[in-house]
Formats: C-alpha cells, structure tokens, sequence
C-alpha cells in the first residue's frame, strides 16, 4: 500500500498539467456554451442560435448551390476525403510493396504528411490558380478552360478536398504498409495452391485481416476531417461566400473575429461530442481485440 | 576556499549586470503590413530615425487582418508585440477605449496635419493615435503606351466607359479588360466603394458607413444590379486574382485596367507611362490614411512617442519622395513628391476625401464584406443574396 503510495506520488504532475491545460478547459467551454455573453443560463438557446446561423447551415444551398454552412461542408469532407484516402492508402501500399523501388516512392508520397499543414495551404492556393496552378494547365490540355478552382464557390470545397487528399494519404498508406507486413506469408501461398487469383486474394484475405488498421485510419481520418482549419484558413479563408467553410474555421470566426466567446463555446462542444462518438468505440474494439 | 567563493560570485554578479546592459540598449519595434517594395521604400524612415537618435529600430511585418486577432489576446495578458503599430484607426479606438493605447496627445501639433485627419484617432479629447501618408484611391489605372497602342481613350461618361471594356476585350491577347486584384477581399473592395462614390455621391458612402443607409436599400441595390453586377456578367473583369501578380500581368499587356490605389506608382517599374482616371462623375474619391499607435505596455513609452512623431513629421516627407503616398503632414513640401503622384494628388481636386468604408466599418463586418465581394465577382447573378448578407452582418 505505502508502496503504490508512492508510485501514485508521480502521477501527480502529469495529473496536475492535464487538470490544468486540459480538464479545466473543456469543463469550462462546454459550461461557457451553456450561457450567454451576458451570463445567463441558456441551456440549449445557444445551441440553437449557432445551428440556424447560415454559416452553420444554409439550407437555401440545396436550391442554389454552395455555401451549404460548415456543418455540411464537414460532412461533404468526410464522406468524400475518408474513403478516398483509405482507399488509396490501401492501394500504394499494396502496390508499392511488390515494385522494386517502392521504399522511395513512399517516401516521396510522405513527403505530404511531413508538409506542414499552413505550407500546404499555401501551396494548394497556388496549385489550383488559374494563372501558374499545374491542375487548371493540366485541365487546359484537354479543353476545360482554365479558372482559378479556390475562387468559385461550386469547386473551392472540392479543390481543398482534393489537395487535403495529397496531405493525409501518406497516413493510411504507413498503417497499412505496416499493417501488411503482420499478414505471414504462407497465408497468401496457400491462397495460391488453391488457386486464388490476386484479386481474390487481396478481397479474401488482405482486406479483412487489416480490419484492425482500417478502424484506425477510418477513426484518425475522420478526426482529422473533423478538426480541419489550418489549410482552409490559408488557402481561401472559408470563401468565397463561405463556400469552403469548416466548422473548426467557424468556430476560429465566432472567438477571435466576433469576440463571441459563448458561440465559439457551442461548436467547440459539438466538436467534441462528434470526436468522442467515433473514438470511444474505436478504442474499446482496440481493447477488446487484446489478450 | 572561501576568498575562491568570494571571488567566483562576483565575477558572477558582473557578468550578469554586463550581459544585463548589453541587453538594455534601447531598440525599438515597429509592425507594419508593408513587404517587398513598400518596405523597401518605408526603411529609409526607420533609418533616418535611428540616426537622429541613435536608437536601434526594428521592423516586423504583420497584415492587420491578421494584427486584429492577435492584439486583443496579447494586450489582455499586457504585452505587446511591438512599440509602433500600424493599424486601422476603428481598431485603434477600440483598443483606447479598452486602455491598450499609450496616450500621445501633445506629441502633435494638429495645425501641421491635413485639417480633420487626426480627428479618426481622436476620442474623450484625447489623441491616440498618430497619422502617417494616405493613398488615394483614384481610379482604374493604364499604361499610357498600352492606350496609345491600340488606339484607346479615356472615357468620359459612363456609356463610354462600358465602350471601351467591350473594344479592350475585343484585343488580341487581352484575358479581360479590367485585372481584378484580390487579397483577403480588399482591392475587390475599393472598386465597389468606387462604384458606390460615383453612383451614390459622397453622401451614400458616409451613410453606409454610418449605418442610416442599408446595403438592401433600393439605391444601393440599384448600383449593384445596374451598374457593378453587368461588368461582371459580360467578363469585363478578370476573376479574382492575387493583386501583386495581378499588377504583373496588368503591366505585362494581359490586362488594360487596373484598380488600385496611388502606392502602385511606387512599384512599377515606369510610372511616366502611368495613366490614371476616376470613373467619369466620380464627386468623390477615397483618401485612405494609414495611421499607427503606441501600445500602453511598451517599455519605452517617451522612446516611442518620439519615433511616432518622426513618423509623422519627417518620416512622411521621406516616404512621400519614394512615391506612392500624399502626406496628411503640411510641412512636406510638394516638390519632393515624384511627378506622377502630384498627378495624383491633382485627381482630389474638386471631389471630396472620403474615408475607406471597410476600413472605418470594421469589426466583424469588414471580412464578411470582402468574402462575399469575393463571391459576387464569380456569381454575379447571385447579388441579391450578397446584399442580404451584408445587411444582415451589418445589422449584428
């Protein structure tokens, strides 16, 4: 007892800088998107008032097109972003571990992941401008006339989301190259004695043995969609219109350009609440699965 | 042993108080938003300062959209990033009123600055702020040898004007007769305050500003519908462009018009050949003034002081030489302006100063105002809506 005493001593200032710089913080945004900026409980009026906010969302896009409010645009990031990059991830990896010379492509491919999330932006601004941008000269070869892709509202969302890919990709593509080297080999030679085909064999046993490591990138992917800020920021601010807005820019807008501390409050807390969703039962499967 | 300690803790002590001095020597720090040829023409002031004085002066660029979310916090924790800050003069206030700004009344003398100018950073009576050179935002700028070549005019009337956007589109090689320069919203920004100047009077641009008229007002939706959003649906402005390689490409022929304020003089590499015109029946013509303050936390408030005084006085004198600035300081004399800026100047004849509308706005609504100008440039049918959202973030 004195023993565990003492160990449980040295627990106490990484205890004391996590009630600090982390317990106190959410316990108070989420009691600070409870009231109002004058002090009075609200229970969920806020909630309410920042959910009909057009910028949170714009049911009138339906009818005209984007902005459709940043709530939607995150679900649009996910939906498309997610299967794309885990798909693709899965794909290099495959791929690049058969060719000779795959150990440098995947390090050129990470060379995305490495990039810092505002250089990115940077470069996504430029890459898709419809002056020195290489896609809109790409797109120009084939007759689509060249336009600055970030300027329009129905393509600067999906002009981000397809730079965010080129960022996150190398993500998926580390697990799973990881991940393929705990499948044994004898598992795929006995595929072929029965005659499997490699494509076959890639749906009967590569897929499903790296279920493990798809919940992992499905569950970093989409909290890291979620949280999306940095490139938005840089490369169109949310615009033009809101067209490209985000939630955690929103939220970004509400606290430092509104000075509205409590509507910050509110989509910091369904941030939140969205996270721990989806990384709880990530996290009890990880759990469960050991012995 | 103990003489040894003695001994070891004083030459400890003095090396503290030596490295202590050395980091004392006075040096001060300015934030501006100006970079490449700005800076380059605004270093000579700092230089002329640290000269006269003696007191080392260093510059650090900041945009202000980004200085405005950044201040707020580091003055609620009293610091500062810098001793002299350049900012818009509704920020500035702002801050006064919050006790984040050192006090400078008496540091000027209101008679050597153009007659009102001070009166943007002047609150309770007491000075805040101090002024620095303006521009003018005069109009669509040309290359005279561009005109010349392709046997261009300027136009008079407003029929004219729409005249020669569809001759300059018809040129071989021209992507678009005006090149729309774009920031984070702002050059976009100063073409529709020119429109609304011109086609509203000064009168419309003051009652915007101070909130009597509304963006969904049918004179205001008149400008827009009739006058901005038809240039825009028949291509005669370019999609939004970054305004420094929109500046490139103007000068380089892809374009023949440019909205800009007067510093373009300062950053061409001919301005003799620099034409300029307001849009015909402009009365008024915006004069934006770029002022600086002071912050309650520096550590040198009278160094400080001192320095936002040259700045003001002898250091508007030297930026105006460099070309691109109107002083709002008297004492500069007019020959030391370049030939092209007294031209410049000469536009503001007979039409009135007007302040920069989303600068005096501000607030919240300033980056609501260039992000859905961002929009309406590419959707020009969808005006309506941009009104509507005006009005409404203007009504918070």
């Amino acid at each position: 007892m004195r023993t565990l005493r003492g160990r449980a001593l040295f627990f106490v200032p990484a205890l004391a800088l996590l009630a600090v710089f982390v317990v106190y913080p959410v316990v108070n945004t989420v009691w600070l998107s409870f009231f109002t900026s004058e002090g009075q409980f609200a229970l969920l009026g806020n909630y309410g008032e920042v959910l009909s906010q057009p910028e949170m969302f714009d049911p009138r896009g339906f009818a005209r097109g984007f902005p459709y409010g940043a709530l939607v645009h995150n679900v649009m990031w996910i939906v498309i972003h997610l299967p794309l990059t885990a798909g693709l991830g899965l794909v290099l990896a495959v791929i690049l571990r058969e060719i000779r010379g795959g150990a440098i492509v995947k390090s050129i491919i990470f060379l995305g992941m490495v990039t810092p999330m505002v250089v990115g932006g940077v470069i996504l601004r430029f890459l898709f401008d419809g002056n020195v941008g290489i896609l809109p000269s790409l797109m120009s070869i084939v007759g689509i006339p060249r336009r600055t892709l970030t300027a329009y509202p129905d393509t600067a969302l999906f002009s981000l989301i397809l730079g965010s890919l080129w960022l996150w990709t190398p993500f998926s593509m580390i697990l799973y190259s990881a991940g393929l080297e705990t499948i044994p080999d004898y598992v795929y030679e006995a595929a072929v004695i029965d005659g499997a085909s490699p494509m076959r064999a890639f749906f009967a046993i590569t897929v499903p043995m790296l279920r493990p490591v798809t919940g992992v990138v499905i569950t970093m992917t989409f909290l890291w969609v979620l949280k999306i800020f940095d490139i938005v920021y840089v490369a169109t601010m949310g615009g033009p219109g809101g067209a490209s807005n985000v939630l955690a820019l929103q939220m970004y807008m509400y606290a430092f350009r509104e000075f509205d501390a409590n509507s910050a409050a509110v989509v910091a807390t369904l941030l939140m609440l969205v996270a721990l969703a989806v990384s709880i039962p990530t996290f009890r499967s990880v759990r469960g699965e050991q012995p | 042993m103990m003489r040894r300690k003695v001994v070891f803790l004083l030459l400890t002590v003095l090396a503290v108080f030596s490295l202590t001095g050395l980091a004392a020597e006075k040096k001060l720090t300015v934030i501006s938003g100006w970079s490449g040829p700005e800076m380059d023409a605004f270093m000579p002031v700092l230089k002329e300062f640290e000269k006269e004085t003696g007191i080392r002066v260093d510059y650090q660029i900041y945009r202000a959209e980004d200085l405005a979310v950044l201040l707020p916090a580091q003055f609620d924790s009293k610091t500062a990033p810098a001793d002299v800050i350049f900012m818009w003069a509704w920020f500035i206030n702002k801050q006064a009123q919050n006790g984040h700004v050192l006090e400078v009344t008496g540091a000027l003398n209101e008679s050597d600055f153009v007659p009102g100018v001070l009166d943007a950073v002047k609150s309770g009576g007491k000075l805040w702020g101090a002024p620095y050179t303006g521009k003018i935002k005069p109009g669509f700028w040309y290359r005279k040898s561009f005109f010349k070549q392709h046997g261009l005019a300027v136009p008079n009337t407003w029929e004219e004007f729409v005249d020669l956007c569809a001759r300059i589109k018809k040129l071989p090689g021209v992507r678009a007769p005006i090149a729309s320069g774009n920031g984070v919203g702002w050059p976009l920004s100063d073409v529709t305050e020119h429109f609304i100047a011109t086609f509203g009077g000064p009168e419309m641009t003051r009652d915007l500003i101070a909130g009597k008229v509304k963006w969904t007002d049918p004179a205001v939706r008149a400008i827009f519908e009739n006058r901005l959003a038809p240039l825009l649906k028949a291509g005669y402005f370019s999609e939004p462009i970054e305004w420094t390689m929109a500046a490139d490409l103007w000068w380089a022929g892809d374009y023949a018009l440019f909205f800009m304020g007067s510093w373009i003089t300062g950053m061409v590499k001919d301005p003799a050949d620099l034409g300029v015109f307001a849009l015909p029946g402009a009365r008024g013509l915006v004069f934006g003034t770029d002022y600086a303050f002071v912050p309650a936390y520096t550590k040198y408030p009278a160094e400080a002081r001192k320095l936002l005084a040259h700045l003001a006085t002898r250091g508007q004198t030297l930026q105006v030489a460099a070309g691109g600035h109107i002083a709002t300081y008297t004492g500069a004399p007019l020959d030391v302006y370049p030939p092209v800026d007294r031209e410049v100047a000469a536009l503001l004849r007979g039409r009135e100063a007007l302040p920069d509308l989303d600068d005096t706005i501000g607030g919240e609504w300033q980056p609501a105002f260039w992000d859905q100008l961002k929009l309406l440039w590419v959707s020009p049918d969808r005006v309506g809506e941009v009104l509507d959202t005006l009005q409404r973030k203007a009504g918070k």
